[in-house]
């Protein structure tokens, strides 16, 4: 007795270890993409046009001290290897660099909005999952053609939406028409609510930029689900479970559901991802104060330091994003053998 | 021409029947190419169709939809309708250049890492990998805001990120493709292997690219709408992007200057979406036969 | 008394334009111990006749018959709700890809408790777990294998699951839809044992589907020979083997190594399978047939009785009067 449980603790500490493993070597392999996009934000600032210390300061005329402090800083004089070598090392020290037009380091601009990004993608990502999975499974049961068709039309219709738009005509009919939503900000800056009002103030502004994303975001998880649902009905073992004579609903419920909804686990992760950068645009049509509204200020102020900082970080981002799907799915599925 | 060869080129010809006939069966895909031939005479025709010129300015400012104005007309009291129609040449430019330049390196890159494989496929198809994983949008803003927002560089930008998908797609038809019997028989001929490539790998496993090619026309149509709205279109040149940015600060009581090119943007990202799927089906191995 | 009576079974597919008519007019009684063989090629119907009986033809495919019985009651007319509550119970089918014949995301406990629960809703998870240990045992199969994934077996050993998942109510009729196809011969013979074992145990009667005349030579009492759709030949196994009277028979038989005598050499059939969607007004073997005759040409054939089995051929008398 004794011997058969330290057995089952030593198994266990190997299944640990080995899932440990797993997450190592998955972590690891994202590491050549990070690489690749530092490089080529280095390469954008050198294959531009006029000097780069100009263009990292973002300044039409940078002070000397200014150009100084950059040549100091990324070895501009130096040979193009070595400034690369110096521009990972800033970058893997965490520095992303300062915001000369802010006159603050990107690392704190970005930080402040990053919240905001993440607080509306999050949910937004969610609410399509819960809603396109449930949609195409309701749809899947089923099995009425003028249902699906109507749905599979709709889903092309929302996935050829410019994101930018939808939110516009969403506000043109929820805030300027029936007046029921806020059509900018993520507080109202008139009253300073606290505790739960805080919280119901924030959802409250939170509603229109988070339809909008969910909306365009809807039909994917709706068509994954909807073609797995249907692969899965071609499956053996549904044919298996029919010849027993267990019942169509419980065939349903617990194999063709389970089977079906994994694959659409990789894709809710790969969609988060790109939903951090798909955000931007509608974070600046409803001016949600995150990253992307950012940007686009990063833009106009000709401030590229910071503009590679919020691109370096959003493609972080879908990095860490793929990998804690890699890392879910491999946890939800017995197939995966880590 | 042989005898032989007659014979492999009707058959040829048959195959491309049967794939026009499979692609016909399937009623979105009618619907979408039918849409895009609406939008090509109405790119090609624009003057003709077009009542007024895009660019002559009149004091009916902000006219709501009417039978004069078809579309309204928007803050310098330029005709909308004619402002769309013109705006169809510069929407399906884009899609058209830059998802045939993603195309074109898609391919070269994708056959060439597929067919010749060993070490460069592997760190072609890494570098592919890892490309298909960055958020091309941003890129592309970034880009264009540093290099400036010309039309050419535009295009050029959508098509430089966005080859990646073909080139995976590519690859895996060069894989499979290089083991068939036909290549091997070329290859005993003494063909050289850029004729193998040019000749048979490419021409037989480019179907799924034309296939994506489709959707990203659509793609590429989206991302310069996205450009133009938050300013960085061509500043010379008005798509229907472009017209939305124009029209949002009169939104609240002009609404149609934003709704109407909106539309044309789904329509068309419609089209190459139903035309995609379309093609997928009918190039799709699974489909042949029943269905 | 057979147990299992088949009378006219024409089964169908609906294709876009046409119907495949993939069995016609099959008629066959099984009795009680028998172990029947249904042997023939791809494309002759053998697995549609099992999916059919069992009522898990694919969408597109429908059954017609004069008359189904299984131990004397009709199957043939009853609801698919009177039908549920019989399968498994009264019959019950294992598949050939073993490997993908379970959901690969449910552990095996799960899915053949499932299977208990689809019948006898009362029972409980302890009492499944001691009746499934005891059951994989009897197919030498570890009691561990109920907490394992079908991905963590080989393929033998999820053959075996199928065929005590198939043994759970111990029903009388067993059908075997090319069970050992997908083995290696080593696995595929110890399995044929096993299966042998299990008969004796089980006291089943077995429809074995198969394209394999070995096969059928060492498990099997009877053998059916299904050629086209249509019943060619039914018997005792050793005597069909050992003078096959249906042309179509003796071809097969032929083309089997093992079962030649040694210095005859193999022979293929030449031509191939008739068209199915207008199946031909002769005798269906006819375009084959190195016997035909002018007769063979006009009308089909009855099956009759002949010698003490059933024969489909017009020439039969003649042949092996």
């Amino acid at each position: 007795m004794y011997r058969l449980s330290f057995l089952c603790s030593f198994l266990e500490v190997k299944g640990l270890s080995s899932l440990g493993r797993f997450i190592i070597r998955r972590t690891l392999s994202i590491i050549p993409m990070v690489l690749l996009i530092v490089a080529i934000n280095f390469f954008i600032i050198h294959l531009a046009p006029g000097n780069p210390a100009q263009l990292i300061s973002g300044l039409e005329q940078p002070s000397p001290e200014v150009i100084e402090a950059l040549e100091e800083q990324y070895g501009l004089n130096q040979p193009l290897i070595v400034q690369l070598g110096l521009y990972y090392r800033n970058i893997f020290q965490g520095n992303l660099g300062y915001s000369f037009i802010y006159g603050t380091s990107v690392n704190g601009l970005i930080f402040e909005r990053a919240g905001a990004t993440i607080l509306l993608t999050v949910t937004a990502a969610i609410i399509a999952f819960i809603i396109g999975t449930l949609i195409a499974v309701w749809v899947g049961r089923r099995k009425t053609k003028v249902l699906d068709s109507i749905f599979s039309v709709l889903a092309y219709i929302f996935y050829a939406m410019p994101s930018f738009w939808l939110a516009l005509v969403l506000i043109l009919t929820f805030s300027s028409t029936f007046k029921l939503f806020p059509t900018s900000g993520m507080f109202n800056v008139r009253e300073s609510y606290e505790g739960f009002a805080k919280i119901g103030d924030v959802l409250y502004h939170l509603a229109l930029p988070c339809a909008t994303l969910a909306l365009i975001q809807i039909p994917v998880f709706f068509r994954v689900t909807r073609s797995s649902i249907d692969q899965v009905h071609q499956d053996e073992y549904i044919t298996t479970f029919t010849a027993i004579g267990i019942s169509r609903k419980k065939i349903f419920k617990k194999y063709v559901l389970k089977n079906a909804i994994l694959p659409t686990i990789t894709i809710f992760g790969l969609t988060l991802g790109y939903a951090i950068s798909g955000a931007a645009l509608v974070e600046i049509v409803f001016a949600w104060p995150g990253m992307g509204r950012l940007m686009l200020d990063a833009v106009f102020r000709r401030d590229y330091n910071l503009l590679l900082g919020i691109y370096f970080v959003m493609a972080v981002c879908i990095c860490l994003a793929i990998l804690i799907t890699d890392i879910v799915y491999a946890l939800v599925d017995p197939r995966i053998r880590y | 021409m042989t005898a032989e060869n007659r014979i492999s080129l009707s058959r040829h010809e048959n195959k491309l029947t049967k794939s026009v006939k499979m692609y016909l069966r399937d009623i979105k895909g009618v619907i979408g190419l039918f849409i895009l031939l609406v939008f090509i005479v109405m790119a090609i025709f624009a003057p003709v169709i077009a009542p007024y010129s895009p660019d002559t300015m009149t004091d009916d400012v902000l006219q709501s939809p009417s039978l004069n104005h078809l579309f309204g007309t928007d803050h310098l009291g330029r005709d909308l309708f004619s402002r769309v129609i013109f705006g169809t040449r510069i929407s399906l430019s884009v899609g058209f250049v830059a998802a045939g330049l993603s195309a074109i390196i898609g391919v070269f890159i994708g056959s060439f890492s597929g067919y010749y494989g060993g070490a460069t496929d592997d760190i072609i198809s890494k570098v592919i990998d890892t490309f298909l994983m960055i958020p091309a949008f941003f890129l592309i803003l970034i880009i264009v805001s540093i290099f400036g927002s010309n039309i050419m560089y535009i295009m050029l930008v959508i098509g430089l990120t966005t080859w990646p998908r073909n080139a995976r797609l590519m690859r895996a038809q060069a894989l499979s493709i290089k083991e068939k019997t036909f290549i091997t028989v070329a290859r005993s001929t003494g063909e050289s292997n850029m004729r193998i490539l040019f000749g048979h790998v490419i021409p037989n496993g480019i179907f799924p690219v034309i296939a994506n090619s489709a959707l990203q026309m659509g793609g590429a149509i989206l991302t310069e709408a996205s450009l133009s709205f938050i300013g960085l279109g061509d500043p010379n040149l008005t798509s229907w992007g472009k017209l939305i940015y124009q029209g949002r600060p009169y939104m609240t009581y002009a609404p149609w200057t934003i709704v109407i090119p909106g539309i044309f943007v789904v329509l068309a990202v419609l089209a190459f979406s139903f035309i995609g799927d379309g093609l997928q089906f009918t190039f799709n191995p699974k489909n042949k036969g029943e269905k | 008394m057979p147990l299992l009576q088949m009378k006219n079974v024409d089964i169908n597919y609906r294709m876009k334009k046409n119907e495949v008519k993939a069995v016609r007019d099959f008629t066959l009684d099984i009795n009680e111990r028998d172990i029947v063989g249904i042997i023939g090629e791809s494309g002759s119907g053998k697995s549609t006749l099992a999916h059919g009986l069992m009522r898990i033809l694919p969408r597109n495919g429908y059954m017609k018959a004069s008359e189904i019985k299984l131990n004397n009651k009709d199957i043939l007319n009853i609801s698919d709700e009177e039908f549920r509550e019989l399968r498994w119970i009264e019959m019950s089918i294992v598949f050939q890809k073993a490997m993908s014949a379970l959901s690969p995301v449910h552990k095996i406990f799960d899915q053949m408790y499932d299977t208990i629960l689809a019948h006898k809703p009362q029972v409980s998870r302890n009492e499944a777990e001691e009746k499934l240990s005891k059951l994989l045992e009897i197919v030498n199969l570890p009691k561990k294998t109920l907490n394992m994934y079908p991905h963590e077996l080989s393929g033998g050993m999820m053959q075996r699951v199928m065929i005590s998942l198939g043994l759970i109510f111990n029903p009388k009729l067993v059908i075997l839809d090319e069970v050992t196809t997908a083995l290696d011969v080593i696995t595929q013979g110890q399995l044929l044992d096993e299966i042998k074992r299990l008969v004796n145990e089980f006291k089943l009667t077995v429809m074995m589907i198969t394209h394999d005349v070995g096969v059928v030579n060492e498990v099997c009492t009877k053998i059916a020979i299904l050629y086209a759709g249509e019943l060619l030949e039914y018997g005792n196994v050793k005597d069909i083997i050992f003078e096959p009277f249906n042309p179509y028979t003796q071809a097969l038989v032929e083309s089997h190594p093992d079962l030649n005598p040694e210095g005859s050499t193999l022979k293929g059939i030449p031509g191939i399978l008739p068209d199915l969607i207008n199946p031909p007004e002769s005798c269906i073997f006819y375009d084959r047939c190195k016997y035909r005759k002018d007769i063979c040409k006009n009308g089909k054939p009855e099956l009759q009785d002949y010698k003490g089995r059933k024969v489909k051929c017009f020439r039969v008398g003649e042949l092996h009067g």
